[in-house]
């Protein structure tokens, strides 16, 4: 979604920062470095460095940046764990859409990739049409 | 008193997100559909022993998880079953399997009590998660209340999708109407529909903590929200991939 938020809006954007060290920050994303050390902090459960992570986020960011911050975080927590609990497969269309992301950050190294068969030729297929008309769709509504 | 007041909270907590959050917990304390009262709250509270169960920690960190035995930290009036399928859920959910949910159901815990049970380990888990990650104490878990589950099972739902039954995408009809509109849903919003409130429940955390499906197309800036869809997507991506998301 990071991906396709970047192509909709014309942004630049790392997508090493979902997986990558703070060096991937740069772009267009405001308090890209911060958000990426607070995101990582919630879900690695140090709390010692959760701490410095909020505290670094608060003081460059504000307290509403933060709030909303630990509320995406903890969402996401519990995200992963539906999909990962009840063994669903990508959709099909989301797969299309995340097709190239998934090759750029590797994401079929995790385990919960065996969810997901791989694609054949009508994934291909939809990867073409799909994500150019969705990026053209969403950039109406927004 | 009614829970999370925030009241001491250092930060500005959003409306929406405290009201959510209520609405949750009084729904935790109520019967559900194949847990009574009691049994839900304790899940809950499995769901704290399971972040600091030294099991959890041990089987982690090996090779397969099956092959480190020994005792959850718990104290719980739920089978061993449960107790184990919370704690995997909350730790190690990245390897759950098709074989580990028909061994749960072999032991005892049906395919339905699986579907609720994980639908209030993760969403009092994104409610912890969301105190946590701003250094606020947990809220006390609720007083379960008496009565009887409802034992309700979707008609349409069926096999063919992940490990368990689940609504098909033309199934929102009839009692689950309110579910998605048309045939627009996808497998996350699907994934717990076997027990239709399961899905509801954590639907109404999620529209606060994240965004709702009205929300989910839009790709600028929210006039409730402070940041924008990027950064919400950047944190979203980052604890996937952390937790080895690949969904």
């Amino acid at each position: 979604m990071l991906s396709l938020s970047a192509d909709i809006t014309e942004s630049d954007v790392n997508l090493q920062m979902i997986n990558g060290d703070e060096t991937a920050a740069s772009g267009d994303i405001a308090h890209g470095t911060a958000l990426m050390k607070f995101a990582e902090a919630v879900a690695c459960r140090d709390e010692s460095v959760l701490a410095s992570a909020r505290s670094t986020l608060l003081q460059e960011a504000g307290a509403q940046v933060l709030v909303d911050a630990a509320a995406v975080a903890a969402n996401f927590q519990r995200m992963v764990r539906i999909a990962d609990s009840t063994g669903i497969p990508l959709d099909e269309r989301s797969a299309a859409l995340a097709d190239s992301t998934i090759k750029e950050l590797d994401l079929t190294r995790f385990d919960s990739a065996r969810n997901t068969p791989p694609g054949g030729f009508k994934r291909k297929l939809m990867r073409l049409i799909a994500r150019p008309m969705a990026i053209r769709m969403f950039r109406k509504l927004s | 008193m009614p829970d999370f007041q925030y009241d001491n909270s250092p930060y500005p907590i959003r409306h929406g997100l405290a009201a959510a959050y209520q609405a949750y917990w009084q729904a935790l304390a109520r019967p559900g559909t194949w847990f009574s009262g009691e049994e839900r709250v304790a899940i809950a509270a499995e769901v704290r022993n399971a972040v600091n169960c030294p099991l959890c920690v041990e089987r982690k960190l090996a090779l397969s998880p099956n092959s480190v035995k020994g005792e959850h930290l718990s104290d719980s009036l739920l089978t061993p079953t449960a107790v184990d399928a919370v704690h995997r859920v909350i730790t190690d959910q990245s390897r759950i399997t098709q074989a580990f949910v028909d061994e749960t159901a072999a032991q005892g815990l049906s395919e339905e009590q699986y579907v609720e049970l994980v639908g209030i380990a993760v969403t009092v888990l994104s409610i912890d998660e969301f105190n946590r990650a701003l250094g606020l104490p947990l809220e006390p878990l609720p007083e379960p209340e008496a009565g009887e589950p409802t034992r309700y099972r979707p008609a349409l739902a069926e096999r063919g999708t992940g490990f368990i039954s689940m609504l098909p995408a033309d199934g929102a009809v009839g009692e689950e109407a309110d579910l998605w509109k048309l045939d627009r849903t996808g497998n996350v919003l699907r994934a717990l529909t076997l027990v239709p409130n399961a899905m509801r429940e954590w639907m109404g955390v999620g529209d606060e903590q994240y965004l709702s499906m009205q929300g989910m197309g839009h790709f600028s800036d929210f006039a409730d929200r402070a940041l924008n869809r990027m950064q919400i997507e950047l944190v979203a991506g980052r604890v996937s991939s952390y937790n080895e998301c690949f969904y």
